[in-house]
């Protein structure tokens, strides 16, 4: 065979067009198929949830959608299992936390982005490094620091760990948005007398609104998610987060998975609601680097 | 090249830097550069180095790492996600993308359905798919003897031979999403004609594939199979939440750092093992690093 | 909606900045307890406890934060280091309670106990184990005693007897086995139910002696004596006698199997009965381990109780509980429902079951506490972890062993 690409074929219209239904309708049954199978899992949880202990008991098979469907198990999550606490506190810790990261950050990427001087690049890879270390090492050093500053067991501690630990990303992905800005604009406006702080106030953030939302909500994600630093960082039921919540639930309700179930897809709800609703941004705020040619 | 720096503004700008990134740098050195530097300081200290007066035992734990039997097993398995990450995710990601890539109406959705794993915590996701696995009436196994395959079904998580299989099974059906949608992304840089499935003329189609868009995707390429080695070597969360990190034979090295500092109260053991993670990382930092960097020169 | 928006945000952010102190207004005094009473029936137990200590002493208002057993027993260590420690804490009497007194963590209560109260309300081994350096450090609360349980309704209907030696064990288990039923449940995704077994069968089949000998790190997990336990428990699962997929199920969910008939025996400790239903408390009995033909017999018999850390805030608060958990009524107000064993010798034992038990203990030549509270933690995980690979690979038992001997030499380096 020749390296020649793509030969040409002549075909007449209606085979084409034939051809093209077929594909489309291949497209939507085969999409179908691969969204359902893969997401069986999250299926699973949902029909666990809906059915009563008594269901659940009868015909352990978790296959199977309930005969009846009860809000009973989101009920007790909520109420006996005190999920709506653990709700609030990770909105709590959540929100300043995605707010103070974008915030910081953006100061940051904006010194990294627009200034030449001899420590940029290294500064900029102490920030990219630090994103992609295993952050188990941080663990004792974080606990101890905490402890000695009167931090643990309190929304600021987490939420302070919370927003320097993502500026590693937060700043990387944000000066690389804003290498891609016109350089012209801030000398231009520099000219005209503008401070430093103006510049990035007035002119670079309102461009960089679109990256800081996608920032926004993929932080919102990650920093919900976590389990680990509010395991190490906070102990006392009133702060608990609602990862920790679930994780201890299991101890208490170890045997009712259906209140587990419930509990798990209250705990996965917010961020699934901020992913459907800013996916656009959610995307484009994972694929840093990918599209670059 | 760079515009010019305009002379007059120049000292003025020696200090701007620093003033923008005096929070931000000092919030990152506290709490993340200082740790890590104490980290590798207490991987030279004996255990309870922190309660007691520090004991420096010099490499004293990296040689007692040399001789232990966990310690081996963990680098083994974390061989093991890390091949297992670069293996699945990559080619199974990148022909969903494709598949995905459509103008037909509706498209996005399907993505969007295909991506809710990503947003999901390991605590719901270990959950869950600890259900799965459940033996009696789990999902796996009913189904395997449903269709006559019996001999199939296993105690998936319990029995110690399957359990780091099982575990990298879960890890591999959270990456495939992400790895799809960084080649939805490098796929938007490839003309959708080269792309186009043609019923009829597949082995043409093939050689287009191999020959000019798996080059176009080289740069999502590199970045997936850069974050999927990272995020193998991370594997943390997902042995936590599912195996509570009590069976030698699903130990990583983030666990087993985990177990050695934390629930054994050894922080010196326990941090020599983080460095030796952070070394074994370090080499595809500064991949990704280097990468994401000449990319951008190129502009 | 953006207005409505940003005043959210903005009341979260101002909650978030001022929520973190927390501290008592007013003459309240504040004593936080954190546990891991997380199962129903002991939490209960020791809310009723709680609102008790509370009405005697109006100016003391209790918090208790309850943590899942598992992670509790990981972050005490770090709380016990932590400035901002808890002011009473649960934990196990003996070895792993020392361990926390040499490192200056704890903080001594014998001032709560003024002349001899402490060495009058307690037995003399319970005061040895909650002492270091004859100070005492730990209030012992509750004991029990590790037995095998059995449903009386599948013996009965089985017409069988509870087997003395491991020859009727053995027999016994076959006959339930040709029943359709599982002869020993075990929930052995906790791991440490392993542990039961390793100390029975270990000092059953080598006596108390080398016991302690091997959990005190003197001799090889290789030695000939030990693969001898290894391959007894393995030899159970060849045979078919332990419940299928036991490493698939938690201790609680097994025990579902032994409360409904589908399994037989249970070797666990006494707070199997917390997680019975009422309806079927009374089916369940106990037995001890049956003998390998050696003159005395063991028992795991552990105390569970309190401490004080040494960094704890309000410790007068703290003392004034001890004072109290020691009282014959505290300890019968917990205990009672329970069925546990009250540590206060003036509390006599609240039920048949308990009188039964602590005849089995004082007829013991020796007492355990538990393999990983004689052993370091550590190398106890790893044996239990040992066990279980056995019964999996019981082809592998000499290379499991001789790994596990190789975490002995670095677990017990000095």
């Amino acid at each position: 065979m020749s390296m020649t690409t793509a030969k040409p074929i002549v075909r007449s219209a209606p085979d084409m067009r034939k051809q093209k239904a077929l594909l489309k309708g291949a497209f939507y049954v085969g999409g179908t198929l691969l969204v359902l199978i893969w997401l069986i899992p999250v299926v699973i949880a949902v029909f666990t949830a809906g059915k009563s202990m008594a269901e659940l008991m009868s015909s352990p098979f978790m296959w199977t959608p309930p005969r009846q469907w009860t809000l009973e198990n989101f009920r007790s999550a909520w109420t006996n299992a005190g999920m709506a606490r653990y709700m609030m506190n990770s909105f709590i810790i959540t929100i300043p936390s995605v707010l103070g990261t974008l915030a910081i950050s953006s100061l940051g990427a904006y010194a990294l982005a627009f200034y030449q001087f001899k420590l940029n690049r290294a500064i900029l890879i102490v920030f990219v490094s630090g994103m992609l270390i295993p952050f188990q090492m941080l663990m004792i050093p974080v606990f101890r620091f905490s402890d000695a500053m009167g931090l643990m067991n309190t929304y600021r501690g987490v939420t302070l760990f919370h927003v320097a630990f993502q500026l590693g990303f937060c700043v990387y992905f944000l000066r690389n948005f804003m290498r891609t800005l016109p350089f012209s604009l801030i000398e231009a406006t520099r000219m005209d007398g503008a401070s430093e702080f103006t510049i990035y106030l007035r002119i670079i953030m309102p461009l960089a609104i679109p990256s800081i939302a996608a920032l926004g909500v993929l932080q919102f994600t990650w920093i919900w998610n976590d389990l680990l630093w509010s395991i190490v960082l906070l102990n006392a039921n009133r702060v608990m987060t609602i990862t920790q919540g679930l994780a201890n639930m299991q101890g208490q309700f170890i045997t009712n998975y259906a209140i587990i179930a419930a509990g798990s897809i209250l705990a996965a709800l917010p961020p699934l609601v901020v992913f459907l609703f800013f996916q656009r941004f959610f995307i484009s705020g994972l694929t840093v680097g990918a599209e670059k040619g | 090249m760079k515009t010019g720096t305009p002379k007059h503004t120049w000292n003025h700008q020696t200090l701007a830097p620093w003033f923008f990134l005096a929070i931000p740098l000092l919030m990152y050195m506290t709490w993340v550069i200082v740790p890590i530097i104490q980290s590798m300081f207490f991987s030279l200290t004996d255990r309870d180095s922190i309660l007691f007066q520090r004991q420096f035992v010099g490499l004293g734990n990296f040689i007692r790492l040399a001789t232990d039997p966990t310690f081996h097993l963990a680098l083994q398995n974390n061989l093991f996600w890390m091949i297992s990450f670069v293996l699945v995710p990559i080619p199974v990601g990148l022909a969903i993308a494709m598949f995905f890539n459509q103008d037909y109406p509706g498209a996005r959705w399907f993505k969007t359905a295909f991506f809710i794993p990503m947003t999901l915590s390991y605590a719901v996701i270990g959950t869950i798919w600890a259900w799965i696995y459940q033996p009696d009436f789990g999902a796996l196994n009913t189904l395997l003897r449903s269709v006559g395959l019996d001999t199939l079904a296993r105690q998936w998580l319990g029995d110690r031979r399957y359990m780091t299989g099982a575990l990298i099974v879960v890890g591999i059906w959270r990456q495939v999403p992400y790895v799809m949608i960084l080649y939805v992304a490098g796929l938007k840089n490839v003309p959708s004609e080269l792309i186009e499935a043609s019923m009829i003329d597949w082995a043409s189609w093939w050689q287009r594939f191999t020959n000019v868009v798996l080059p176009m995707l080289r740069p999502a390429t590199v970045v997936a199979v850069t974050i999927s080695i990272i995020d193998s070597l991370r594997a943390f969360d997902i042995i936590y939440v599912m195996t509570n990190t009590k069976a030698r034979a699903a130990e990583v090295l983030a666990s087993y750092m985990y177990s050695s500092a934390f629930t054994f109260q050894d922080y010196g053991y326990g941090s020599a093992i983080a460095v030796i993670q952070f070394l074994i990382t370090l080499g595809f930092i500064l991949i990704y690093v280097n990468n994401t960097l000449k990319s951008e020169e190129k502009l | 909606m953006k207005k409505v928006l940003t005043l959210i945000l903005a009341v979260l952010v101002a909650a978030s900045v001022f929520a973190g102190g927390g501290q008592q207004a007013s003459g309240q005094q504040e004593l936080i307890i954190n546990s891991y009473m997380s199962d129903q029936a002991p939490k209960e137990a020791f809310e009723a406890l709680v609102a008790d200590f509370e009405s005697k002493n109006p100016t003391i208002k209790v918090t208790v934060n309850t943590t899942a057993h598992e992670q509790f027993k990981t972050l005490l260590p770090n709380w016990l280091t932590s400035r901002q420690a808890p002011d009473v804490v649960t934990w196990f009497a003996g070895y792993r309670m020392q361990a926390f007194a040499q490192r200056g963590q704890l903080e001594p209560i014998s001032r709560a106990f003024p002349g001899n109260t402490f060495q009058d309300s307690f037995p003399e081994a319970f005061v040895r184990a909650s002492s270091f350096n004859n100070e005492i450090y730990f209030l012992p609360q509750s004991w029990y005693w590790w037995a095998v349980y059995y449903n009386t309704e599948v013996f009965d209907n089985l017409g069988l007897e509870i087997p003395k030696t491991w020859d009727d064990f053995l027999a016994v288990s076959e006959v339930m086995k040709q029943n359709g039923i599982a002869p020993i449940a075990i929930g052995a995704r906790d791991t440490w139910t392993a542990g039961g077994w390793f100390d029975y069968l270990n000092s059953a089949i080598n006596g108390m002696d080398f016991h302690v000998q091997l959990t005190s790190g003197q001799v090889p997990y290789t030695d000939p004596r030990v693969q001898k336990t290894f391959e007894t428990f393995a030899d159970l699962q060849t045979r078919g006698y332990i419940m299928p997929n036991a490493t698939s199920y938690s201790w609680q969910e097994a025990a579902t199997l032994l409360f409904n008939g589908q399994a037989g025996m249970y070797l666990m400790g006494q707070f199997i009965k917390d997680v019975a239903p009422a309806e079927v408390r009374d089916k369940i009995d106990f037995f001890h381990f049956p003998s390998f033909g050696l003159p005395g017999y063991a028992v795991d018999t552990p105390i569970d109780g309190f401490m004080v850390p040494a960094n704890a805030r309000n410790k007068d608060a703290a003392m004034k509980f001890m004072a109290y958990l020691a009282t014959p009524e505290a300890q019968a107000l917990f205990t009672v429902p329970l069925g546990r064993l009250a540590a206060n010798k003036n509390v006599p034992p609240p039920n048949d079951d308990a009188r039964r038990g602590l005849e089995m203990v004082l007829g013991a030549e020796g007492a355990m506490q538990f393999y990983d509270r004689d052993a370091p933690e550590e190398m106890a995980a790893r044996g239990m972890d040992a066990l279980l690979e056995a019964m999996q690979n019981p082809g592998r038992i000499p290379q499991i062993l001789a790994t596990l001997d190789q975490d002995r030499v670095r677990i017990h380096r000095d």
